[in-house]
């Protein structure tokens, strides 16, 4: 749990930070305190901790989903580059809120009482909210901020509910009573306040990672929002999401398997082939992404579904692929549409935007397929393992029409995928050599390379759970 | 709902049937979220999550009464204090978007879509 | 430990080639490109002999390398190992020695390309991925291996990517394949789940003690024939093949003829005790084969683009060897795998010279009379032609005679099909050979000015696949001639547990020397006889000054218009199978590609209706967020899920 303490910690001291005349100490002091947290999180490796009066559980995967969520936070800190040479905006702001946000995932992911869930999920949306309109005189920024905060508040009412009435029903708020509640049969208070409250629970935790139908803010929020935090918000808080999920339905709810499997198998075929769909008209590469999260989320709702032993290496693995991944394409999609739009005009993010980008810039062309054959779950990359695993999950489970909904839209998402390639290899553009920083770059290519190591090689993982 | 487990219910709590508080803060919640479809301020539908919000905070403190377990209303602070949070960022977003456009009319934010 | 550490060094070398020639693209200097990407392939044929030679010397003992342990979460274990047996080091063999050949042409061929570097390249990924597919020892490997090629393909086809045609082919044989993938990728899902492993030594040892025409294995083979479809070009997926040819033509030699094509073959190989425990999968496979074979020969008789005539003659000849697979003739498939890399490398090489030759003229009707300027191409071509015509003694003859041997055990009406597409093959091989070698040129001046033969780099290899062409049939001679079937009684472990399934599948030839002795001689007179029709038709009246105007009498119009035979062919013979071929044709370009079309715009439509759900505006998404709530809501506990089954009686 030192982790979260540091984060805080570290999160006022950048606001502090933020006083001095440089602001060039700050990235790389972000930088290094998530360093420290992501090495302190593997204190306690290996143990199982209750902390802060049974509010938290530490435990290995929560200690594996801490990582991957400061991972991610790394690799986007590290490709904030811009913010510095932007004359008004307040980076140590920006960088402290991020920080803050960390805080609320790790409660997320390791949460023993459900009210550290519902602050979690509170402390990570409300600082989403203000990054998404960080962008203030941006009328698209604003509009996203306005959507994501209207609609992620009315998800959180729905989902407080859904924590009242399990509470009614069961009495506490604390996980393993909860657990040995359901399992012990529905013996005391009503069966449908029981359900009730875990429906309108799911619904809220389900509208965070954007399966479908709760999904509609996803495509307007990320497109709408600076990329790069649309970049830190289809990592982290999707990965956070899933963190939450797994631990709610892998441990206490098992005993009502039979309610709930059927509503989230429904969620997930609707999820898969709604974004999976939808993605193939999209003329803006952003938005094509927003799609791409959403689906995503589809895929990993899979080994929620098929719940059983796998599905926890399955999430692990799947959330780093797709989080290196993303972050990998959204950051070579900020060098492009920065270095496409002349001063004063709008940044270009659609697929146009890439024509031609390999012949000049053979390194972000690369960069670029590796993230898109991964997110395709094209063979050699992580996301293919990731796929397969959670593919793995589901036929073991003998969901086996599931398989092949999956199967089938992970077909139709290739088409949009290799839009981006074809753009950048086989169209003609007038794109010149791109300048990219030399830390930017070591980060974009150590996200591909991981992206390639853990397609060859992924049972490294396995060590992580 | 464990009619046998209480120790120390409060006479004047016990008058009212807990069923009744259930319905009654279904009833405020479902007030909220019609207020949410149909309205178009962005205040007003904000005002409207606010209502939910209290909805189940006075569910919490019912189900926390009636079983004598503190945790509930606990929850309820928290619960506030987290809803004040979201009112000062909400706020903020809302001036922001005011500022703009010189208006919080939510129909006319639709430039983000399909 | 040796043997170990030539398994790795075989995949491993032409993806070190891939390296040094993909990231130094543009560095490398040209004339050592050319040396670094055949240096891979040649030296990973060496390490291929060794290997063989160890494992012959080893009294045929099939082994796993073990190289590590891939994944291994809760039950699922994938190791990363090779299977090094039989079966695949067969198809190593070829896949690295005609490999190594057409990487040795391409150096000729793309030399003066701008991408050549790239090209090369690209070359031995693929390469790479095909020795993945091939040496795997699970299905997972191979699904690896088999999409990585098909990516190479994908790439290469649309390697001269400045036209869009090139373009759209190489699209269309992406779909076409990714189509057969989620067949091969299901398959896998329900091998899992049955066997609980993806190993081939766990699940052929497990389904060995399945019953004949098991429920699950029918699933399975038929998901993987699916896949299996995709890749080899069966109907209704073949339609990519012939448009893949916008690709450079070493790639149409090298992936779309002698290797990737077959891994379908391969695979069911492979697989073969699953297949022989459902006779239906086999069934089938026969009749979709069958048909494959026939559609595609007659759609070759009218082409005139020699790439094209050669790409039909590739799908109908994929047709051959799954019809020997459907009447469990695993050896002749795999035979006919082997021969046809060999002649058929041969004939895209020999086109590749050609249409080097003729200034990237590919219409043979502006070609003729080349023989004099080619010499060594067009004797090579010939070999070619023979051989795959199935003329004794050349390797085509002794391959398909194999499988319509079998085919004949099995079934009449097919071997008699079998025997008609056969006929068709020699009509169509002899009639490009004759277009574009005999007779006079008929191209354009400044192309007969360039016509000149090609450079070594380019002959070299047209002469060893010619002379591998001429004996390659000599593996697996059988006991009618007076061999002793080498190649089948090498293969033989292999089907050890097909065997203990269903030993009457492997009865083993039941009819006599002489019967077979009658069936070779009519399927070589047939092709015989196709040759010369196909000569009487395009050298000797192409001889024949037109005009009849002048007045003959009856006797002389009769003999001067050769009896009317020449007629008699055209209204019998001709205009019918021309006709069939044109609706055939049509039947591919149309009804195939109008459903793949059709599917792609249904794809698109719903996806430009269903965006318009999002729009825009925060009032609808609540509500639809509510409204499914309510839905959920309503669906779960306010309908009786239990009761209504039972009103419906389900």
């Amino acid at each position: 749990m030192l982790p979260i303490i540091l984060l805080s910690v570290f999160g006022i001291a950048l606001l502090f930070l933020g006083f001095a005349k440089s602001k060039a100490i700050l990235l790389p002091a972000t930088l290094l305190f998530i360093a420290i947290a992501f090495g302190a999180s593997f204190v306690d490796w290996g143990k199982n901790y209750m902390y802060f009066n049974d509010m938290l559980l530490s435990t290995n995967l929560s200690i594996a989903f801490t990582a991957i969520v400061l991972l991610s936070a790394f690799m986007v800190v590290s490709l904030s580059s811009s913010f510095l040479e932007d004359e008004s905006a307040q980076p140590a702001e920006y960088y402290a809120i991020m920080l803050f946000s960390l805080v609320g995932a790790i409660m997320m992911i390791s949460f023993e009482n459900l009210i550290m869930l519902f602050v979690g999920v509170e402390i990570l949306s409300v600082a989403m909210y203000v990054l998404t309109g960080s962008d203030k005189r941006n009328l698209r920024s604003n509009e996203a901020a306005l959507k994501y905060f209207l609609m992620g508040s009315f998800a959180t009412g729905i989902m407080l509910f859904g924590l009242a009435l399990l509470y009614g029903t069961s009495g506490s708020f604390v996980l393993s009573d909860l657990r040995s509640y359901v399992n012990g049969g529905v013996a005391y208070g009503s069966p449908l306040l029981l359900y009730m409250g875990l429906l309108l629970l799911l619904v809220g935790i389900l509208f965070k990672v954007s399966a479908a139908p709760f999904h509609f803010w996803t495509p307007d929020v990320y497109e709408g929002a600076p990329t790069l935090f649309t970049a830190f918000m289809s990592t982290v808080v999707k990965t956070a999401g899933f963190a939450a999920l797994l631990r709610l339905l892998s441990f206490s709810f098992t005993g009502i398997y039979s309610f709930w499997g059927v509503i989230l198998m429904a969620v997930t075929v609707i999820t898969l082939v709604v974004s999976n769909f939808t993605a193939v008209y999209q003329s803006s590469f952003k938005r094509m992404m927003a799609y791409s999260s959403i689906s995503h989320a589809g895929y990993l709702l899979i080994a929620l579904t098929a719940v059983g032993q796998q599905s926890k290496q399955a999430l692990v693995f799947y959330s780093l692929a797709y989080s290196v991944a993303t972050i990998a394409a959204f950051g070579v999609l900020l060098v492009v549409s920065r270095h496409q739009s002349g001063e004063g005009k709008p940044t270009d993010e659609s697929y146009d935007a890439f024509n031609g980008l390999a012949r000049q810039n053979p390194l972000l062309g690369f960069i670029m397929t590796v993230a898109m054959l991964s997110l395709a779950g094209i063979p050699l990359t992580a996301g293919f393992w990731g796929k397969f695993m959670v593919f793995t999950t589901a036929a073991n489970r003998g969901i086996f029409w599931l398989l092949v909904v999956a199967v089938l839209m992970s077909a139709v998402s290739i088409y949009y995928y290799f839009r981006v390639i074809i753009a950048m290899y086989l169209r003609d553009g007038q794109t010149t050599a791109i300048r990219v920083a030399p830390f930017y770059r070591y980060v974009l290519i150590a996200a591909t390379i991981l992206t390639i190591v853990l397609g060859i090689l992924p049972n490294l993982v396995r060590s992580l759970v | 709902m464990q009619p046998t487990q209480q120790v120390l219910i409060p006479e004047v709590i016990q008058q009212i049937p807990l069923n009744y508080y259930l319905i009654f803060s279904t009833a405020l919640f479902v007030i909220g979220i019609i207020g949410v479809l149909t309205r178009r301020n962005a205040i007003i539908i904000f005002m409207s999550i606010e209502l939910m919000l209290n909805a189940v905070n006075m569910l919490l403190i019912a189900f926390s009464s009636y079983k004598s377990d503190p945790t509930g209303q606990v929850f309820v602070f928290f619960i506030m204090a987290v809803a004040a949070a979201e009112v000062a960022v909400g706020l903020a977003i809302i001036v922001m978007i005011y500022r703009n456009t010189r208006s919080i009319d939510i129909g006319a934010l639709n430039k983000l879509k399909w | 430990m040796q043997a170990e550490l030539l398994c790795i060094l075989i995949p491993l070398l032409p993806l070190l080639g891939f390296v040094a020639n993909g990231l130094g693209f543009r560095r490398v200097p040209a004339s050592l490109v050319g040396p670094l990407a055949v240096a891979g392939p040649v030296l990973s044929f060496l390490a291929v002999l060794s290997l063989f030679s160890n494992f012959r010397a080893g009294g045929n003992q099939p082994f796993k390398a073990l190289l590590f342990d891939w994944i291994s979460v809760a039950d699922l274990h994938i190791n990363f190992s090779f299977q090094i047996d039989q079966l695949s080091l067969i198809m190593l063999l070829v896949v690295t020695g005609v490999g190594s050949l057409i990487h040795l042409y391409s150096i000729g061929y793309m030399k003066h390309d701008e991408g050549y570097g790239k090209f090369m390249a690209f070359l031995n990924l693929f390469l790479f991925f095909m020795l993945l597919l091939v040496m795997g020892s699970n299905y997972v490997i191979m699904f690896i291996g088999w999409e990585g090629v098909g990516l190479c393909s994908y790439l290469l086809i649309g390697f001269w990517n400045t036209n869009t045609s090139y373009n759209n082919a190489a699209r269309k044989a992406f779909v076409m394949n990714r189509i057969g993938d989620l067949g091969f990728l299901l398959g896998i899902f329900l091998i899992f789940t049955t066997f609980g492993s993806v190993e081939y030594s766990d699940v052929f040892a497990s389904a060995t003690g399945m019953t004949i025409g098991d429920k699950t294995v029918l699933a399975i083979t038929l998901l993987l024939f699916v896949g299996a479809m995709g890749k080899s070009a069966q109907i209704p997926l073949y339609t990519w093949l012939p448009d893949a040819m916008a690709g450079p033509t070493p790639v149409s030699a090298l992936i779309h003829a002698a290797t990737m094509v077959t891994a379908g073959i391969y695979m069911v190989v492979r697989s073969n005790v699953l297949y022989t425990l459902s006779p239906l999968t086999l069934e089938i496979m026969g009749g979709i084969a069958m048909a494959t074979a026939l559609l595609a020969a007659s759609i070759g008789l009218l082409q005139n683009d020699i790439k094209k005539v050669l790409a039909y003659s590739t799908v109908s000849q994929l047709g051959y060897m799954f019809l020997g697979l459907s009447v469990a003739a695993y050896t002749g498939g795999m035979f006919h795998v082997l021969t046809h890399a060999f002649f058929k490398a041969l004939l895209f090489l020999g086109a590749g010279s050609v249409i080097h030759a003729m200034s990237d003229e590919q219409d043979i009707r502006n070609m003729g009379g080349l023989r004099k300027y080619l010499p060594i191409t067009f004797w090579t071509f010939l070999i070619g032609t023979i051989a795959i015509s199935g003329i004794p003694p050349f390797a085509g003859f002794f391959s398909k005679d194999e499988i319509l041997a079998h085919v004949w055990e099995h079934n009449k009406v097919l071997w008699a099909l079998g025997v008609l597409g056969s006929a068709m093959t020699s009509f169509y091989m002899f009639r490009l050979l004759f277009l574009t070698f005999f007779g006079e040129f008929r191209g354009t001046a400044e192309q007969k000015h360039h016509l000149h033969e090609s450079p070594l780099t380019m002959t070299l290899p047209l002469m060893v696949l010619a002379v591998l062409s001429v004996v390659g049939g000599l593996l697996n001679v059988p006991h009618a001639l007076g061999g002793h079937s080498a190649l089948a009684e090498f293969m033989a472990p292999l089907y050890a547990g097909s065997q203990q399934v269903n030993p009457a599948a492997f009865g083993g030839h039941t009819m006599g020397a002489s019967e077979e002795l009658m069936l070779m001689g009519i399927s070589a007179g047939v092709a015989l006889l196709s040759a010369i029709v196909a000569y009487v038709m395009y050298v000797r009246n192409a001889a024949v000054p037109a005009p009849d105007s002048a007045e003959r009498s009856l006797p002389a119009k009769v003999v001067y218009n050769k009896y009317y035979i020449d007629e008699f062919y055209e209204v019998l013979i001709v205009r019918p199978v021309r006709a069939l071929g044109d609706g055939l044709y049509s039947v591919g370009e149309f009804v195939v590609d109008g459903v793949v079309g059709a599917v792609a715009w249904l794809v698109r439509t719903v996806s430009g209706q269903l965006r318009l759900v999002q729009n825009g505006s925060i009032g609808s998404y609540v509500f639809a967020m509510v409204l499914s709530l309510a839905l959920i809501i309503a669906l779960r506990f306010f309908i009786n899920w239990t009761s209504v089954l039972g009103y419906l009686n389900i």
